[in-house]
This record gives C-alpha cells, structure tokens and sequence, in this order.
C-alpha cells in the first residue's frame, strides 16, 4: 500500500512540475525565437557567392533536459502496446528548439547574421534503470558569417 | 537571395492530446486487459491447476518446509509408512515424477493430511488407534490418492496459479506473490479438500487397496476406530474429522465397494508390524 502511495505520489510530483516546466519552458523559446528571428539558421551547405566577403567561425548550443516521472511511466506503457510517445515528443522538440536557439544566441555574440550548414545531434545520455531513457542531450552547430568590418 | 526562419505554427512536431488523456487511456486499458486474464484464471483456476508440473509444485513445497530433519536419520515407522505408501503409489499407477514422502508426526493429535509436492504427514495419535496394517493402508491410499489427483495444488487454487502466471512474465514479482500466498494460507497445513475431492480419493484408495490385498476388508475399521473415539471423548473431536469430514455415505460408499468386490477367499486383514507398537513410543521429552 505504502509503495502504491509513494508511487502515485511520485507520479503525480513528475506531472505537476513537469507540466510547469513544460510551459515555461515553451514560452521562453517562442519569445526568444522571436528575438533572434533576424539570424536566420540554414541547412545549406555553402553560402551563395553573391554574399559579400565575411570571417566564419563556428557556433554550437547544446541542452540536456530529464524525462520526469510520469513521462516516462506513461512512455513505459506505450512500450507494452506501441504508437506514438507522444509524451517524449514535446521533449525533444523543446530540446531541438532550445538548441538551436543557444546556437543563435552564441552568433549574436559574434556579431553574425546568418548560420549556415545548421546541424543537430540527439543523444539520450543518460540510460537509468533498465536502460529507460533519463535524459536527453541535443546539440545544434554550424557555420556562423560575420560581416566584416 | 533571401534567407529567412519563418514563424512555424505550434503542434507540428508535438502531439496537442492532453498529456492526461493518454495517461487515463493507457492505464485503463491495460489495467483492464490485466482484470480480464484475472478473470479468465480465476474461473479456469480448477481446471488449470493440474497443468500446473509436479516438478513445480514440489519446488513450492520445499520453499514452505524447512528440511532441517533431513539429515537426521527416520525413525523406522516412517521408513514402514513410507515403503507401505510406494506399495499404494505403483497400485494407484502415480507418474513417475510423483514422489510420495511420508513423515511422522510425534503428537497425540488424531490425524493424518496430504500437501504440495507429494508431502503426507501421518500424526502418531491417528497410528496408534488403527488396529491393522489395512487401516494404516486406507489412511495413506485416501491421502496418497489426494496427491494422485493433484488435490493440494487445486485446493491452493486461483492465488498459485496467478502468482505463477505473472511469474512468467517477472520472475522476482511472481515468486514474492507465491510466496504472499503460500504465507497467508497458513503455509501447508490447512489445506481444505472440497466433499468431492474427498469421495475421489476414498474411491481411489479403495480401487488400490483392493488391488493390493485383493480385499477391502478393513478399510471402514477407520472410520470405526474414528467414531469411537470421539464418542469416548465427546468434547474433544478428533481433528482428522476436521480435515476429512466423517459422513455416512463415505462409510456406506466403503461398504457398497465391499458388496460389489466381495469375491476373494481370504478376506483376513494383514496384520502390523510386530515392533509397530515399539515405534509408536512418544519420544521421550527433556
């Protein structure tokens, strides 16, 4: 009983900050996707040749966020029966989008106006109990131009 | 050329379901898929039970039993009761597998009872009334057949066997549940066989009797010793009442059993050991 108790009380601490963290979170990345709209983030690979001259330097953002508990109970059941994770979804959006968004910001520092050859990794860096996924880590990087002077 | 990261609407990489409504559905759902195999085990529990290996159960009698003794040499009346009990077990035709252990039981309590994994325990108020070696023969034939019949798993019934499906799918879960159930029964020895089970193994235990003597000339003697006793000691009911409830018919039963196989000359009973009396001796107490 006691171990029920604990359980649906660990569950419902994972939904609750979790949720709370969630939303924040989200409205913190679409403000700031905003504020760094004018730094566009390409995949191309090369710049065209019509830019003018620019000095290059690489840029990378990368993030780890924890999977809370009751994402990865609900992930876990998903696992009997199959479909989509939906709960692990919104995860690695926000950590792709904050990735990226960490990138830009490094350009910014550099004082550049386009990234190019934008590319991102995702690893789950940290495998809990039974190999269940505890965090992930996504990193963005790629080629920042900055104008010179 | 122009290069821009338009705005792209929320929801496109992420699912808009509330992330609740997934939690309610998938738990509802298996925790109902769980309640409907319940369900089915719990009404096939009976039938199931005998599927259950002999290998198995013995497995789950040894995690109950504490076999501290089993270095201790037996006392000569279990190694008496127990070549009387294989004499019974080859009559009664039990698989190989079935192993019939008999042990004697140092009390005074009128009583005799068969358990998981071939386990019988003879007390030695219950040997001490029986006046020939064919009522000592009924009492181990009635249990012997209780363990041919695999009454003792089915009598654990539904709790066994859904601890050991779920064992199959968690080894650790499924023995902690075994073992919650095995605990809770008061371990083996209160074991109840319905009615039915009791008239099965009586008419086994006299097919295999009349097999072996040729007669069931004693076989009720049982019975007989048992009722008198509890009339000289009408407060104190023998508890081998108790477990094998004493009806009219089970002793009628005997006797129409004796009626249609009554063909045999000599209809004497076998008499005891002549030491049966020596091993009978309550150990001495310090």
């Amino acid at each position: 009983m006691t171990d029920l108790i604990i359980f649906l009380l660990l569950l419902a601490l994972g939904y609750g900050f979790g949720r709370y963290a969630e939303s924040k979170h989200y409205q913190s990345i679409i403000q700031r996707e905003a504020e760094f709209r004018d730094i566009p983030a390409v995949t191309s690979k090369f710049p065209p040749l019509t830019k003018p001259p620019s000095d290059v330097e690489l840029v990378t953002g990368s993030v780890v966020i924890s999977v809370d508990y009751f994402k990865r109970f609900i992930a876990g059941l998903r696992n009997l029966i199959g479909g989509r994770v939906t709960a692990y979804e919104s995860l690695l959006d926000r950590a792709r989008r904050e990735a990226i968004l960490r990138m830009k910001e490094e350009a910014r520092a550099f004082d550049g106006y386009i990234i190019f050859n934008v590319k991102l990794e995702t690893s789950s860096i940290h495998k809990g109990r039974k190999n269940g996924i505890g965090a992930v880590e996504v990193m963005a990087y790629g080629t920042v131009l900055i104008k010179q002077s | 050329m122009k290069y821009s990261n338009p705005e792209i609407p929320e929801g496109i990489n992420t699912s808009v379901q509330h992330p609740l409504k997934e939690f309610f559905l998938l738990t509802g759902g298996i925790l109902g898929g769980l309640l409907i195999v319940i369900v089915i085990l719990t009404l096939l529990a009976d039938r199931l039970a005998i599927y259950i290996p002999f290998e198995l159960e013995m497995e789950l009698a040894t995690r109950v039993m504490d076999e501290e003794g089993a270095d201790i040499k037996p006392p000569p009346i279990e190694d008496y009761l127990n070549r009387l009990a294989a004499k019974i077990a080859v009559e009664q035709a039990l698989p190989a597998e079935m192993q019939i252990r008999v042990h004697y039981v140092d009390d005074e309590l009128v009583n005799a009872f068969a358990t998981l994994g071939g386990h019988l325990f003879m007390f030695r108020g219950l040997l001490e009334k029986l006046p020939h070696e064919n009522a000592v023969a009924m009492v181990l034939a009635h249990e012997v057949a209780h363990i041919k019949h695999r009454h003792p798993i089915r009598s654990m019934g539904r709790g066994i066997l859904f601890g050991l499906a779920i064992g199959m799918v968690s080894s650790t879960l499924g023995s902690a549940m075994t073992d919650q159930v095995l605990a809770n029964t008061g371990g083996l020895t209160v074991l109840k066989f319905s009615r039915d089970q009791e008239r099965e193994a009586d008419q086994t235990a006299l097919e295999s009797l009349y097999r072996l003597y040729g007669h069931v000339e004693g076989a009720d003697t049982l019975f007989e010793v048992l009722a008198r006793v509890s009339e000289d000691a009408s407060l104190q009911m023998p508890e081998f009442f108790s477990t094998h409830p004493l009806s009219e018919s089970r002793i009628n039963n005997i006797h129409l059993f004796q009626a249609e196989h009554s063909t045999a000359v000599n209809m004497a009973t076998e008499s005891l050991p002549s030491a049966y009396a020596v091993w009978l001796m309550p150990a001495p107490t310090e």
